[in-house]
């Protein structure tokens, strides 16, 4: 077997695959025995889909020896186990589905599929995709592959920490108030929450099916575009799913991104949410970085991220509870602690209460939109800080600390975070770039001419 | 017309807590209970910040609609041609969706395993890069929200 490097991206093994330098089979047989001797320390995967993914990886060669050039044809990726794959456990992280083996795939999980992509395995997430690490579940929590003791974020953590690892070129998570975005800047890569309609949630066990997206998650925001061209279009089976501009992510990232105008949400990191010296300092970076790259930057204001994060959570709760209220009443302690601290709340709110959320949505949807009219992206941090001790989480925590993510969920934007730096323990942080509502070509963009000026790429975890 | 200023959410006392607990039909052990009272203190506090005292008339529906998408002539789109705001023009002409999918309709082949995904060898042959333009009708764009 032929070494091949652990920090290949998509981009990359795609032009070797289609010019017939790297096998598709050498490369999902690398990955599986990376995945064999790294796992156990960071626990990303629940599911290993070893046999079906060698299969697959042959019938990927023989399409690259037919002479198929495709820029996913071939590349092992892997999925949050919230993502129905037929056949397959889809366990969402819970005793609760434990057993659960869906007959179909999500379309999403389908649109890879057919772009000859090799899946790998199911991999970790926050119960249900809500709350936080939990020791109470029949899986651990998956850890943090540039220090084994920290958070990955949440609630995509496993697909994060498998991209980081080098275990998955690819993977796909859930966002409703900042789950791909969390995990990227906490384990240093790229992840894009879409425009809301752009990515099929078909077949993806919802959260809050008002803030619920679906999107790429890869070490570079140009290998989030690659997926992205795959992913994106109108599903008729998702209700929220419209026809997205056509055009191709991937061929349109190099586009220059001077001239553009750059808005810092300054008063979300210095302010709303006070983030610690190390992200501060990687904001100046990121300003001088993109001012360095053309970008006309200066400070924007958005309502204070409180409004947005209360708006969120409410609509949060009160969905989340409505999809798990039968299952509550009779299994409510199959569910960890974390995710009845986060949902059960929903039983006592009232209907006015939600709705008056959902109004002040719409405002916040109204405000929002109205800045993109000075900006092209908005920046801001993802995260105050950096990754934090996996035994300094509790499951109460940050019910009612803002998040900065939640702001795109709420406001129906496309958001995207790549790495911003480290901190001076080596511990990742990231950048969020905002855009306008269909601006997921402009965000991938920014996010792809900062990591090269930055050159962030270049340096992956220890593990 | 104004609404009237709304009072903000009282706190629930723990015998009106049991009340809105067993109307749920949960059965709640006092640790639970403790960590519900815990949880609700805190979305108390969100439900303060979010205004209430609207205008009746002030939005006809509790949905958004996002703007359309502006469809690029060419492939690259250019970050001026992103459309903002509440553009006034309509989704495109509706085309039909680009047909069911096979998994929609079929069963995959095989029995299923845990940790065996079955179908696969039938995906793996299809087309090369999907439709990024299907085009298809927007079944209700925004409509949930």
């Amino acid at each position: 077997m032929t070494t091949i490097p652990s920090s290949l991206t998509i981009a990359e093994a795609g032009r070797l695959i289609a010019a017939k330098k790297l096998s598709p089979v050498e490369l999902t047989k690398a990955l599986l025995a990376r995945i064999k001797a790294i796992d156990p320390k960071i626990n990303a995967f629940l599911t290993i889909t070893d046999k079906a993914a060698l299969t697959a990886a042959r019938a990927a060669e023989r399409a690259v020896m037919a002479g198929r050039k495709d820029p996913l044809l071939g590349i092992p990726v892997a999925y949050k186990d919230i993502f129905e794959t037929a056949g397959v456990l889809t366990t969402a992280h819970s005793r609760i589905l434990q057993h659960n083996i869906p007959k179909h795939d999500a379309e999403t999980v389908r649109r890879l599929r057919a772009a000859g992509t090799v899946m790998l395995g199911k991999l970790a997430t926050h119960e249900f995709a809500i709350g936080g690490p939990a020791f109470d579940l029949p899986w651990p929590p998956a850890r943090n592959p540039w220090d084994t003791r920290r958070f990955t974020g949440g609630s995509s953590s496993g697909s994060a920490a498998a991209v980081a690892a080098g275990l998955a070129l690819g993977a796909l998570g859930s966002d409703t108030g900042g789950s791909i975005r969390l995990p990227a800047a906490y384990c240093g890569i790229a992840g894009l929450k879409p425009t809301p309609g752009l990515v099929s949630r078909r077949g993806v066990i919802p959260l809050a099916p008002s803030l619920d997206t679906t999107g790429p998650m890869a070490w570079t925001a140009q290998d989030c575009a690659i997926l992205l061209d795959a992913l994106a279009g109108h599903d008729p089976a998702d209700p929220a799913s419209v026809p997205g501009p056509q055009l191709s992510y991937a061929r349109s990232i190099d586009t220059p991104v001077k001239g553009l105008r750059v808005g810092v949400l300054r008063h979300i990191y210095e302010h709303d949410m006070p983030a610690s010296t190390d992200v501060l300092q990687a904001m100046n970076r990121a300003v001088a970085a993109l001012r360095s790259l053309g970008c006309r930057v200066e400070d924007a204001t958005l309502p204070p991220l409180q409004e947005y994060n209360a708006v969120g959570r409410v609509i949060i709760s009160a969905e989340a509870y409505a999809l798990h209220e039968a299952t509550l009443q009779t299994r409510l302690s199959d569910y960890s602690r974390t995710f009845r601290i986060r949902v059960l709340s929903g039983a006592l709110l009232r209907a006015a209460e939600y709705i008056a959320a959902q109004r002040r949505r719409t405002d916040l949807i109204a405000i929002t939109a109205k800045a993109f009219e000075r900006f092209d992206v908005l920046i801001s941090t993802p995260a105050a800080g950096a990754a934090a001790l996996l035994s300094e989480q509790r499951p109460d925590d940050g019910f009612g600390r803002p998040l900065a993510t939640t702001l795109a969920n709420v406001a129906a934007v496309p958001s995207l975070v790549v790495c911003a730096g480290w901190t001076a323990a080596g511990l990742p942080l990231g950048l969020e770039i905002i855009g306008p509502a269909w601006g997921d070509a402009t965000v991938l963009r920014v996010g792809h001419y900062f990591e090269r000026e930055t050159g962030t790429r270049d340096r992956r975890p220890d593990i | 017309m104004s609404g009237s200023p709304i009072a903000p959410t009282p706190p629930i006392s723990p015998a009106e807590m049991l009340v809105l607990v067993s109307r749920a039909s949960l059965t709640l052990n006092p640790g639970q209970m403790a960590d519900l009272v815990l949880a609700w203190r805190q979305v108390v506090a969100l439900l303060a910040l979010i205004p209430r005292d609207r205008p009746l008339v002030d939005d006809q529906a509790f949905v958004f609609r996002l703007p359309p998408p502006v469809i690029a002539a060419k492939p690259v789109a250019t970050a001026r041609a992103q459309p903002t705001g509440a553009a006034a023009t309509k989704p495109p002409p509706g085309k039909k969706p680009a047909g069911k999918t096979s998994a929609a309709k079929k069963p995959p082949r095989g029995k299923p395993t845990g940790g065996k995904p079955a179908g696969q060898k039938q995906s793996a042959a299809r087309k090369p890069l999907p439709n990024l333009s299907s085009g298809g009708r927007s079944a209700r764009p925004g409509g949930r929200r």
